[in-house]
């Protein structure tokens, strides 16, 4: 087995001679002098200013992204998750081959105590996105221009292709943890304790760090926030068209930025140096613009990609006092898993830390309040108010416990009758007096297609559950009744005084 | 004596135990009198006396499976509810006993060769079982809820019987399904468990199974995630020599399914699905304030058995609800009622798997038979015919368009005819079978003694392994049968 310093060295040099090889593709049949022309009449100021900030800006997006992904497991502030973002772009300019990746991952999990496992899988997550996002627009864009260049349409399925398998991995681990968990276990057991705990662990790492995409309000964020972070990157690029007198066009951006940053994933020596230019180069010259205008570009946008995220990072790794490789065994020390430990006396190995539980309790929303209003209105005695909120919470949790298919159809369910009662009221269900509310639901809940009743079985028997196990709605309804709770009784007591 | 057989490992658990309920907590208790070093894990929390009897919200969120929210699905879906604590549903059952009929017996040896579980020899197991949990009638005066249930009996003429129970002092709180504020109810975090712990066993909760680790045809031991204090949380593997699969009905085949093991493993669930009724009458009962009725209808059993059920205000409010734009004005009469249900045998046949999405919780389907329909039609009709026979003015069904039964005529009709399947809104707090015993390896997913078909160290030993439905409350037949496989391995191991 290779030592980690000879395999440093392997990617320093696997990186080097990719560099290495995208300058010469560059360089070639470039006209050197046409280059220099161009940088005397660029007018750098304001545009290049311009450039710089959208591109900060994307970085604070990308921090608050981190924050959705990991808002499970840790609590982490806005500037300190674009910190561990930052950290990583600025590591990805200074070391070879991408390894800035892994320096964020160790960051992240040193400020939020998670495994490395876990937040490697969360970087990878992220960089997965930002692919889907970037073939996005560049699909968009290139459309848009009508762009024929046959290359570009080749990175793009390429990209689809390593993309698409990736995303359909993340699902299965999203969607099947319980089976992921299974399979790792059955694929690990002939290879010894050890290792089948390392598979575990990894295997529980990746499914936890998805967790935040099974949500969808969090995934839909997640997913708004990649397409923002690729939107204010294609924005930098188009800041820099003027420079070299160019006019500002996004559509054009986006195909160069999308190009670039998929031809950035090969990798490369620190800083993308030649792969980056080769690629922006190439993507402009598609659109037209002259080889030595668009080498220009290329060397001005990257030194607005590489100086000022470079020097942010190294300003953010003093301010934590952290260095790269102490970063990295702070993670390693996160790590430290399987361990052993002993619970009430019984040995067990412990393999990997999991999200923690959800919280049990959660606030009706307006809609549920008014469900549990509507059903407990059929009571002659005057509802009361504290009995309904306390039933309307009671369902919430409820509705929240069903098993997850069952939610899911609840929810479609839900949706449509409050369309239905949006479309044939034109007002919402909360608005409607209760009376109208009663008029509206009754049909649904006790009419007589079977399906729709059953839909608001948890509701009317859930609501009506809690509302009359209310105290003050029993002492309502029944005002005589008293419920005393006799003293505990020792076992053997209670048999000698009734025997 | 620790260790006696076994690796002797430090680092491994002689026998693992997953689930402390009427089965779990019994093979803890007579391995660990037997030397063997025994650890049990539990999904559910431990509660204290104190934390019982405080109503059904709150024990919903404390001492059911998924809040109880943890419906069997299928054309006709059935509201189910199991425990989820230390003790299992025994600590929200009624404690009715019955030692498993003779009849049942004969069945699970003629359909599934299940042997050496005849009623002679299982009788020592149920007369331990009953002597540990002080098994016996009612102490006090019958509830007002039984008297006019008798009354309605004797007007029938049909044959009856007192329930025995395990709860000793039982000071008719009204609150067997909430657990037992006073711990007259013998739950098995009352009776058991402390002396499996006294025995030397060790207990665990908040201790989910996730899965059985397997190495060809031995279990090396299981994968756990352990709840902490501060809502911390671990993935834990614990090794273990032996190990006893007692989650109960469905969790039990949902874990074995997920590690793999699926020989006969989840196909064969039954259940006794009920039907109930709140019933009017001209007296006050005051069943909120009572024990629930203790009589059971054993006229047409084994296929249909009507008794009385847990009745508070919320309880009424749920069997009402079904019609309740019709009945909900009757909840202002509830001093007046009381609730009764007819369950039947249940011929359906139901699954158990986990789900393929999220975390691989069980997913429970049950098929209704066509006979199931009919013997809940006609039991509907003996059950409202025998409560107005008792003078009640009204029974309500929990079924849906038929509000109100209020003659004895109105009540025959369903004798002949059949209630429609959409209309049932049904539950079950019975489930059993998904793991059956026996030597009949077409049928069952374990030996005669709960030993899993192809692995050696592996065992079933609560609800899931009774071969079929045994058409009374499972409590007792799956305790003895538990004590009697748990014999059975200790004298293996010699």
């Amino acid at each position: 087995m290779r030592s980690a310093k000879s395999q440093r060295f392997i990617l320093g040099a696997a990186g080097l001679l990719g560099s290495a090889l995208f300058v010469g593709l560059a360089m070639r049949r470039l006209d050197f002098a046409s280059v220099l022309a161009t940088w005397r009449d660029a007018r750098p100021m304001p545009w290049l200013l311009f450039a710089v900030i959208a591109y900060s800006a994307g970085h604070f997006v990308r921090g608050q992204r981190l924050r959705v992904l990991v808002r499970r497991d840790a609590i982490l502030h806005l500037s300190t998750a674009t910190n561990v973002v930052v950290v990583g772009y600025a590591s990805n300019n200074v070391l070879p081959a991408r390894l800035g990746e892994f320096v964020r991952a160790g960051m992240l999990a040193e400020r939020t105590g998670m495994p490395l496992s876990q937040s490697l899988t969360i970087t990878l997550i992220e960089r997965l996105l930002d692919g889907v996002a970037i073939l996005g627009l560049l699909v968009v864009g290139t459309l848009s221009l009508g762009i024929h260049a046959g290359w570009i349409w080749s990175v793009a399925r390429l990209g689809a292709l390593v993309f698409g398998a990736a995303l359909a991995g993340l699902f299965v681990a999203i969607a099947f943890p319980g089976a992921v968990l299974s399979v790792a276990s059955r694929l690990s057991a002939r290879l010894g304790p050890k290792s089948r705990d390392r598979a575990l662990s990894l295997a529980t790492g990746v499914t936890t760090a998805g967790a935040s995409l099974r949500r969808p309000r969090d995934a839909m964020a997640i997913g708004g926030y990649s397409v923002i972070v690729w939107l204010l990157e294609a924005l930098m690029f188009a800041c820099v068209l003027p420079v070299f007198g160019m006019k500002l066009a996004l559509a054009s951006s986006l195909v160069t930025m999308s190009v670039t940053n998929l031809g950035i994933l090969v990798p490369s020596s620190p800083g993308f140096i030649g792969s980056f230019h080769f690629f922006c180069a190439q993507a402009l010259m598609s659109q037209g613009v002259p080889g030595a205008t668009a080498m220009g570009y290329a060397l001005v946008v990257h030194l607005a990609f590489f100086v000022p995220v470079t020097l942010w990072g190294a300003g953010a790794i003093l301010w934590y006092g952290i260095q790269v490789g102490a970063t990295a065994a702070l993670a390693q020390a996160a790590k430290a898993l399987p361990r052993p430990a002993t619970v009430d006396g019984i040995p067990m190995n412990v393999i990997a830390r999991l999200e923690a539980s959800p919280a049990s309790t959660r606030a009706p929303s307006a809609f549920e309040r008014s469900l549990t209003e509507t059903f407990v209105a059929s009571d002659p005695m005057p509802p009361d108010p504290a009995a309904i909120d306390a039933a309307a919470t009671f369902l919430a949790e409820q509705i929240d416990a069903l098993p997850g298919r069952l939610r899911f159809l609840y929810s479609v369910g839900m949706a449509v009758f409050r369309v239905w009662v949006r479309v044939t009221q034109r007002r919402s269900f909360c608005v409607l007096s209760v009376d109208r509310r009663r008029a509206v639901l009754y049909p649904w809940a006790f009419g007589r297609i079977t399906h729709l009743r059953q839909l608001f079985r948890p509701v009317r028997s859930t609501v009506l559950l809690a509302y009359y196990e209310g105290e003050r709605v029993a002492r309502t309804v029944a005002p005589l009744a008293t419920i005393h709770l006799p003293p505990t009784l020792d076992r053997h007591e209670a048999r000698r005084g009734h025997g | 004596m620790r260790h006696a057989v076994g690796t002797g490992d430090p680092g491994r658990v002689q026998v693992l135990v997953i689930g402390s309920g009427a089965g779990g907590a019994v093979t803890a208790l007579e391995l660990a009198r037997s030397g063997l070093d025994v650890c049990v894990l539990e999904q559910g929390s431990r509660w204290d006396l104190g934390d019982y009897g405080h109503g059904s919200v709150d024990a919903m969120r404390r001492l059911y499976r998924g809040r109880g929210m943890t419906p069997i699905l299928g054309p006709v879906p059935i509201g189910y509810v199991e425990g989820a604590c230390v003790g299992g549903s025994t600590e929200i059952n009624s404690g009715f006993w019955h030692r498993t009929p003779r009849e049942v017996l004969l069945r699970y040896k003629a359909q599934f060769d299940l042997q050496h579980a005849s009623a002679d020899e299982l009788a020592p197991h149920f007369a331990s079982a009953e002597e540990l949990l002080d098994v016996g009638p009612h102490d006090g005066p019958l509830p007002k809820s039984t008297e006019v249930f008798a009354r309605g009996v004797r007007a029938m003429g049909w044959a009856a019987q007192e329930v025995p129970r395990a709860a000793p002092g039982c000071q008719s709180t009204n609150a067997c399904a909430t657990g037992c504020p006073t711990g007259a109810k013998q739950g098995m975090s009352r009776a058991v468990i402390p002396a499996a712990k006294a025995a030397g066993a060790r207990l665990v909760s908040d201790c989910s199974v996730r899965l059985l680790l397997a190495h060809r045809n031995r279990i090396t031991g299981v994968l756990a995630e352990l709840s902490r204090d501060g809502g911390r949380r671990d993935l834990v593997r614990i090794d273990a020599d032996h190990v006893f699969v007692c989650g109960g009905p469905t969790e039990g085949p949902a874990l074995l399914r997920r590690s793999g093991i699926k020989h006969h493993v989840g196909d064969s669930l039954r259940v006794h699905p009920m039907l109930k009724v709140a019933a009017q009458f001209p007296e006050r009962i005051d069943a909120h304030e009572s024990v629930l009725p203790l009589l059971q209808v054993k006229e047409f059993w084994p296929e249909i058995s009507l008794g009385g059920a847990f009745f508070t205000l919320g309880h009424l409010g749920l069997v009402l609800s079904e019609n309740w734009n019709e009945t909900s004005r009757h909840m202002s009469r509830y001093r007046n009622m009381a609730s009764y249900y007819v369950a039947v045998r249940g011929s359906g046949r139901g699954s158990v798997r986990p789900s393929l999405l999220g975390d691989g919780a069980p997913v429970v389907r049950y098929e209704l038979s066509d006979e199931d329909t009919m013997n809940l039609s006609k039991g509907l009709a003996r059950l409202a015919t025998l409560l107005l026979a008792a003078g009640a003015t009204h029974v309500h069904p929990t079924v849906q368009n038929l509000p109100t039964i209020r003659s004895e005529v109105e009540a025959v009709r369903w004798l002949d005819e059949r209630l429609p399947r959409s209309a049932l809104s049904l539950t079950t707090v019975h489930a059993f079978s998904s793991c059956p015993i026996g030597e009949r390896r077409d049928r069952c997913a374990a030996d005669s003694f709960g030993k899993v078909h192809r692995y050696e160290n592996l065992y079933v030993n609560d609800a899931s392994m009774l071969p079929d439905s045994p058409g009374v409350n499972p409590q007792a037949s799956v305790m003895a049968l538990a004590r009697r496989n748990a014999i059975h391995f200790r004298e293996s191991l010699r």
